[in-house]
């Protein structure tokens, strides 16, 4: 496992600024998406009046922009990390880079211009059924996502094919003929576990894109009158695999930098284990199963696809917390952890990622989910592990890249900015959970009177964490010219 | 489980959580080697394995008795004595009675006219109690028993178009 003080030594450059471009693109939406998230809250306090039409199409926006921010972001995170090991093709992320924000930009377009308001989720039918909006408006967001899953898979393929080759195959890179036989540890050839990590990820990565397509084809033919309308219950469940997996993969790609960066600050090894490989190869199965969690209140269901989300969704927990939580806590006592920007980040994220986690968990137990789904309980969990999980990990990762390529360490001021993020995170993600316990719908643009007290709280908490992203904007801004610079000369 | 109950367990389990966390960020000073807590490290995750995984079986297990889906409930409150069709359409809801008997099972047949919705039942105190999905294509059962008289609030859930937040009804249980 490589902590060396210059972990990029050998890098491809062209690799690292593909992903210091998916990085800093991934934070710059992540930032914009977040100033629309602060108009809601404050629509939601009955501080600021957004018309319903624009109120859903900026919600539209912001869960579809940071969704597709976040992911990017860990995404390039990732490479950047695997890059050091496995031969990655620059033009191949840059391309992806494109395809990806080409299917951005076409969601842009699609509800600041074409007032498409369905929600990021897109139930079928109400893109096609929404009133306010043309057919070309939702065909434009489908042509968004379908751009954004090509951009997925090429990044996944291009990891893939990265990993394979470098550990002997596909088996080597999930390390199978050590997870069946754990005596058997050989001395060398195990994939670290970025690597293994990154296998993972272009694994269901490339799944949840092939369910994008099988969701988005029909789609497109109803469209063009081909075929009749599709059922109900088959877009929900094909839109959901693709969705929540997309969202499910920002986080475990994220926690794949956790794993290669918190050895840096606290000078110990995070080896590839037999649990980080049981872990992990288990993950693959169980980020696809519990997507249905979501299909609880859809009766139409079939049970035991209710079960299988239940059981799924208790299940993925448990090696994440097992392993990884489990695993940097370890990593962290008694190390002498070295208090930096990254690493404040990635604990608040560690500290996240299992509060979030819990909230989901609750959720994702049928009888509760029968008074908490799509209250404010829903935002609550998945923007504590995004803002506290995810984001902070793909953050801490580009301060990391960003001061190690430049030379140029963060000071006590952007040290405490790191705290201030933690507390204005845990502060706004908590009114959504109070909300929720007091049954305020989800997705609603009019708050009544007595729930806007919420909002009002959790507002001054969106305030302060927007002053300590502002702060680590401009940190990082200083350090990104030297930084781009130093990958133009040979990395040796 | 009421929802202000559920933000108490959430409470609970964050308050454990997070003292777990703050104890470690504590003890990140240097102290003992990682070959010392490396072997600690693997024990904890067994019996954590063990007693989490325990608790997630125990949690389903008793889960199951409490499942919304007809075949449960008609089990846990008898069947239905009253039924009362439901559509949905953007952006109201029509049902076939406003009025409900309480402390009798009745069961809500939901439809949807055009897109997804989510009949959604609200106390007088703002509570939410149940819920059920209204899709196009499909009649979902939802089988209830209201014990105090009083007027529910139904609001929609699932995002719906843009004037989703105003899509509610009322009915009066007596």
């Amino acid at each position: 496992m490589a902590t060396s003080a210059s972990p990029y030594t050998g890098t491809n450059g062209a690799v690292l600024r593909a992903a210091i471009g998916y990085l800093v693109g991934g934070f710059a939406t992540f930032l914009a998406m977040g100033m629309l998230g602060l108009l809601m809250r404050l629509d939601h306090a009955g501080i600021l009046v957004i018309s319903p039409d624009w109120f859903y199409r900026l919600m539209t926006l912001h869960g579809a922009g940071m969704v597709g921010a976040v992911l990017l972001a860990a995404l390039g995170g990732l490479c950047a990390v695997v890059s050091q090991w496995v031969r990655l093709s620059a033009r191949a992320l840059w391309i992806a880079f494109v395809a990806y924000m080409t299917g951005m930009g076409l969601v842009v377009v699609a509800t600041l211009l074409g007032r498409f308001a369905g929600g990021w989720t897109v139930l079928h039918p109400l893109p096609f059924d929404g009133r306010t909006w043309s057919l070309a408006a939702a065909l434009a967001v489908y042509g968004g996502y379908l751009f954004t899953a090509l951009g997925l898979l090429i990044v996944c393929v291009t990891l893939l094919r990265g990993t394979t080759a470098a550990c002997g195959g596909l088996g080597g890179a999930l390390a199978l003929r050590y997870l069946v036989s754990p005596r058997s540890r050989p001395q060398a050839g195990l994939p670290r576990p970025a690597e293994l990590i990154a296998t993972v990820i272009a694994i269901d990565g490339i799944l949840a894109a092939l369910a994008g397509l099988i969701y988005l084809v029909p789609l497109f033919a109803e469209a063009a009158g081909v075929v009749p309308a599709v059922d109900a219950l088959f877009a929900k469940n094909f839109v959901l695999l693709f969705g929540h997996t997309m969202a499910n993969l920002s986080i475990y790609v994220a926690a794949g930098i956790v794993y290669a960066v918190l050895p840096v600050y606290t000078g110990r090894p995070w080896r590839t284990t037999w649990p980080v490989v049981f872990a992990w190869d288990l993950i693959i199965v169980l980020m696809l199963v519990n997507y249905s969690h979501h299909l609880y209140q859809d009766f139409a269901q079939p049970l035991g696809l209710e079960i299988l989300g239940q059981l799924g969704s208790y299940a993925v927990g448990l090696p994440s917390f097992i392993v990884t939580i489990v695993g940097a806590l370890a990593l962290i006592y008694g190390s002498g952890l070295r208090w930096a920007v990254p690493s404040i980040l990635i604990v608040l994220g560690l500290w996240g990622w299992v509060f979030g986690g819990l909230g989901a968990l609750l959720d994702a137990t049928l009888p509760i989910n029968q008074v908490m789904h799509n209250t404010m309980w829903v935002p609550a969990h998945f923007h504590t592990y995004y803002i506290l999980g995810a984001a902070a990990f793909a953050w801490a990762y580009l301060y990391h890249l960003l001061a190690g390529l430049s030379d140029v360490p963060g000071g006590r001021g952007a040290r405490i900015a790191a705290w201030l993020y933690g507390v204005g995170a845990a502060g706004f993600v908590i009114m959504f959970f109070v909300a929720g316990a007091h049954s305020v719908p989800r997705r609603y643009a009019v708050h009544l009177p007595q729930w806007q007290i919420y909002a009002r709280v959790a507002v001054p908490f969106v305030l302060l964490l927007a002053a300590a992203l502002a702060w680590l904007t401009v940190d990082m801004l200083v350090r990104l010219g030297p930084a781009w610079r130093r990958t133009r000369v040979p990395l040796a | 489980m009421t929802p202000g109950l559920v933000l108490w367990v959430l409470v609970a389990l964050g308050v454990l959580w997070t003292a777990a966390w703050a104890f470690v960020l504590v003890r990140s000073r240097p102290g003992p080697g990682f070959d010392v807590i490396e072997p600690v490290e693997n024990r904890l995750r067994l019996r954590l394995l063990v007693i989490f995984g325990g608790i997630g079986l125990l949690v389903f297990a008793l889960s199951l008795h409490a499942y919304p889906y007809p075949r449960f409930r008609a089990r846990a409150l008898g069947a239905p004595t009253e039924t009362i069709s439901v559509l949905g359409a953007q952006w109201g809801w029509s049902l076939s009675r406003n009025t409900v008997p309480a402390r009798v099972p009745v069961e809500f047949v939901v439809r949807s006219k055009d897109v997804n919705h989510d009949f959604a039942i609200y106390d007088s105190s703002g509570v939410l109690l149940v819920q059920v999905q209204a899709m196009p294509g499909y009649a979902n059962r939802l089988i209830y028993r209201f014990e105090r008289p009083g007027t529910y609030t139904v609001r929609c859930l699932e995002y719906c178009g843009i004037f989703h937040h105003i899509m509610r009804t009322t009915f009066v249980v007596h």
